[in-house]
């Protein structure tokens, strides 16, 4: 018996999970070194022992609870929401759309003849409800414009008017 | 005519803005509305393994145990629905599992969280529990995760070797009365930094020894459930566990 091989026992043999073999016994006993280094082995065992947890909070139980009560709950929900979710993905892209094309034909309806006043007409068109968004919506395209041209040179400027006209003459 | 896409485009935008805003408005409501009926109808079906998870243990799962069933036979009564049994397990695990995360947390509360989380992930995992490995070594591995991960991410904010005898313990958060409960406070301060040190060295063990020494040293765990728990062999573990000893108790001569 070497020495060396004692070494991968001495941590249960000090920690006290388990007791030697007889043949490792025996080598205890006629081995200094190897009894040695167990005893040292047990001392910084004890040692660590003086590191200790506290006692778990007696909020605890009532916490982690409450937490898988959530979490039980959220399970057959998503499969709820698992059966729904195509049902209620559908309804959404319905009311999307629904929402788009309204947009769409109010646009056309009533959006773009008030651009027609407010770029064409300008002034000589009396103030209507709800030009204040196409108010804002020419002042965007200005700013686009604007920040478009700017390398100022004459085509540019001719492609902006251009855009203008093409904007008024097709509402 | 590049640009004379541009101001079409920007209007198309700009209407898409319009639209999608007012939908958002729309949908909210209806989004919470039909997310309550959902609750509502989760609670209500799950008022049973509700009540089950209370306190009292179910004594149909005490029975079983009695009977010899072993923990992956509790976790797959968990699996097909028992939630009572769950909280058997949660019971039987759950000072282990606080302590092993305080352990490689430092501190009481974080440590409280983790196992919840530890017990968390158990229960998320339930519908896919096989019992191929042990119980407990399943438990363990996904605390030595958790666990590894916290330590990683907090390395840098815990305070190792702070002894500060006027403030409460930073870890436990329990207040300290030297001079009512030692008979010394020269003893007081010597205990302090051997437990000090001592949490230095293990923390300070590289990661895997770290935690072969938290299974071995404070779970009282064996060579073949540490191993099991780590992914090695049980010859890799062996030598593990003897070398992170061998440094702790270099390190830790002088206290000895
Ligand atoms: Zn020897």
């Amino acid at each position: 018996m070497k020495c060396t091989e004692i070494n991968e026992l001495l941590p249960d043999l000090a920690a006290g999970l388990a007791s030697a073999p007889p043949g490792i016994s025996d080598h205890l006993h006629i081995c200094n070194e190897c009894a040695g280094k167990l005893e040292e082995f047990r001392k910084t065992m004890a040692l660590l022992d003086e590191w200790q947890a506290p006692e778990p909070s007696p909020y605890f139980d009532t916490r982690l609870h409450a937490r898988l009560r959530e979490e039980a709950a959220r399970q057959p929900r998503s499969f709820f929401a698992w059966m729904r979710r195509p049902a209620f993905a559908v309804s959404l892209a319905v009311a999307l759309v629904a929402g788009v094309s309204l947009f769409e034909v109010r646009k056309i309806g009533h959006g773009h003849p008030t651009q027609v006043a407010e770029t064409s007409q300008g002034t000589s068109q009396p103030v209507q409800p709800g030009t204040a968004v196409s108010d804002l919506q020419v002042l965007d395209k200005n700013q686009d414009l604007l920040a478009d041209s700017d390398s100022d040179t004459a085509s540019d400027l001719l492609d902006d008017l251009q855009v203008q006209q093409d904007v008024t003459a097709n509402p | 005519m590049w640009k004379k896409r541009k101001p079409e485009s920007s209007d198309v935008s700009a209407s898409k803005e319009g639209t999608s805003a007012s939908t958002d408005s729309q949908q909210d409501p209806q989004l919470s509305e039909s997310n309550r009926v959902q609750e509502d109808v989760g609670s209500i079906a799950l008022n049973h393994g509700l009540l089950a998870m209370g306190a009292r243990a179910s004594t149909a799962v005490a029975d079983s145990i009695a009977g010899g069933l072993t923990d992956a036979d509790v976790m797959l009564r968990v699996k097909a629905g028992d939630d009572s049994a769950f909280d058997y397990l949660v019971q039987k695990y759950r000072r282990q599992i606080i302590n092993f995360m305080y352990r490689m947390a430092h501190n009481s509360a974080a440590a409280e969280d983790l196992a919840q989380e530890v017990f968390l992930r158990v229960y998320r995992s339930r519908a896919n529990y096989e019992p191929s490995a042990k119980f407990t070594t399943w438990l363990y591995r996904i605390a030595t995760n958790l666990g590894v991960n916290y330590a990683r991410d907090t390395r840098h904010e815990r305070p190792e070797n702070v002894m500060n005898l006027d403030e409460p313990d930073s870890e436990t958060g329990q207040a300290q009365d030297l001079a009512d409960k030692t008979p010394s406070v020269e003893e007081e301060i010597l205990r302090r930094e051997r437990l000090a040190a001592i949490k230095a060295r293990v923390e300070a063990l590289p990661e895997r020894q770290k935690m072969a020494v938290l299974m071995h040293k404070y779970q009282q765990m064996d060579y073949r459930q540490i191993a099991e728990v780590l992914k090695l062999s049980e010859s890799a573990t062996k030598s593990l566990l003897f070398r992170a000893y061998e440094t702790l108790r270099t390190e830790l001569k002088e206290f000895v």
